[in-house]
């Protein structure tokens, strides 16, 4: 054969193998930072503890809670229907497969939102969509849900209908009886409906 | 007989322009602004790093201009910022953080060894920029704890602040299990009917009944 073929095949192998490397340099699935910042500057990704009470209360089968505190507070006290995984944990790959699932929005729920703000941006870094911020966290869902407070008689009409749906929702959620069905809500699996249009307000 | 092996050259020429062709392309090819630095496992590692925050007393030192070496930026639009802002503070709003020329910018400061502090309205947000800078290799950049609003219920006594919790984050702010726990079914008896009824129809949904 002639010595130029040879030479040109080595070189081939050589640009192939490099492209290898190039590859390699970039870690797979990951979204550009750029592209991340622009994200990131969009305050889409909050949701309203209204919005996931509601959701929760019909057993909107889209809706997955993740509650990325600790074990311990997991354990203490949780939203129903929530799993556990810390934010420490999150990025081992079992946990990741709670995200990505089609027609399922995952809420990150933390005791304020920080943490959970943080999960989304580490997720969304890896290209995770659907993927959503509980505002103000576990203690907003305490001031509004939990222990809704009465509008003043001068407040709008939008209040006092928001005053009303929370009420409703503290009966459901501390009312006797619905304790027991707190983890199972979620996971029956009824008729999809549409995302809360409830006026938010609170935190 | 094939025509290279009667002219080595213009094998050889031939090759030298793919090689050059390929240089060419691989030095003309776009660099992304932004770069990971860090590792996602790197990045959750980091959030517990307690230089990556700029506490709310340690402005003190910024507004009384004792530091040259520190620079507040504001992510709130324009017009907020107009309204009032942690002095000395530069605006920079969030929907302009990914143009070239404030990402060179941000290059520059980290070159010149400036500490950045970001801060928004609420911590919550600055706290993606700035998760996102960190992970680029900003290491320079800070976040502001309590945001500009814990600044502003703050602002005559700054230093007092060393001694409060109400910035802080992630903190249970109330007894949780206790406060949720189920209420006396006696007096929610009567309004806990139309919460039941709604389940029971997502039942009824569910076996299918027409």
């Amino acid at each position: 054969m002639n010595k130029n073929y040879i030479i040109l095949t080595i070189l081939m192998l050589v640009l192939a193998v490099g492209t290898l490397f190039l590859r390699m340099s970039n870690e797979p699935k990951q979204i550009d930072p750029e592209e991340l910042l622009q994200e990131i500057i969009q305050p889409t990704r909050y949701v309203t503890t209204d919005q996931v009470a509601k959701m929760i209360i019909q057993g909107d089968p889209s809706l997955m809670l993740i509650d990325v505190r600790s074990t311990d507070e997991y354990i203490e006290y949780t939203l129903p229907g929530a799993v556990n995984i810390p934010l420490e944990d999150l990025l081992v790959e079992d946990n990741l497969l709670y995200l990505g699932i089609p027609g399922k929005k995952v809420v990150f729920v933390s005791n304020d939102d920080i943490k959970a703000d943080q999960a989304w941006v580490l997720t969304k870094r890896l290209g995770y969509g659907s993927t959503y911020v509980l505002k103000g966290g576990i203690n907003c869902w305490m001031q509004t849900i939990i222990d809704p407070q009465q509008p003043e008689e001068t407040a709008a009409a939008t209040d006092f209908e928001t005053y009303s749906f929370r009420k409703g929702a503290q009966m459901y959620f501390t009312g006797a009886g619905s304790d027991d069905g707190g983890s199972n809500q979620v996971n029956v699996q009824v008729q999809r409906r549409q995302k809360s249009n409830v006026a938010a307000g609170g935190c | 007989m094939h025509i290279h092996e009667l002219n080595p050259w213009r094998t050889l020429i031939a090759l030298s322009a793919f090689i050059v062709i390929l240089i060419i392309g691989l030095i003309t090819m776009p660099k992304p602004l932004l770069k990971y630095e860090k590792t996602v496992d790197e990045s959750v590692n980091a959030l517990v790093e307690s230089d990556a925050y700029f506490y709310p007393w340690e402005l003190e030192q910024v507004i009384a201009k004792e530091t040259d070496t520190i620079v507040l930026f504001d992510l709130r639009n324009n017009f907020v910022f107009g309204q009032g802002h942690i002095p000395g503070a530069e605006n920079l709003s969030a929907s302009v953080l990914s143009r070239k020329e404030n990402i060179e910018r941000m290059k520059k400061l980290r070159d010149l060894g400036v500490t950045v502090v970001l801060y928004g309205d609420s911590e919550l947000d600055a706290n993606g920029p700035w998760m996102l800078y960190r992970q680029v290799g900003f290491n320079n950049v800070k976040l502001l704890l309590g945001g500009y609003r814990y600044y502003f219920e703050h602002k005559d006594d700054l230093s007092a602040t060393i001694n409060d919790d109400g910035y802080k984050r992630g903190i249970a702010r109330y007894d949780y299990a206790e406060m949720a726990a189920p209420k006396d079914g006696a007096v929610l008896s009567d309004i806990e009917k139309p919460v039941q009824v709604q389940r029971r129809q997502k039942s009824n949904v569910a076996a299918g009944g027409c």
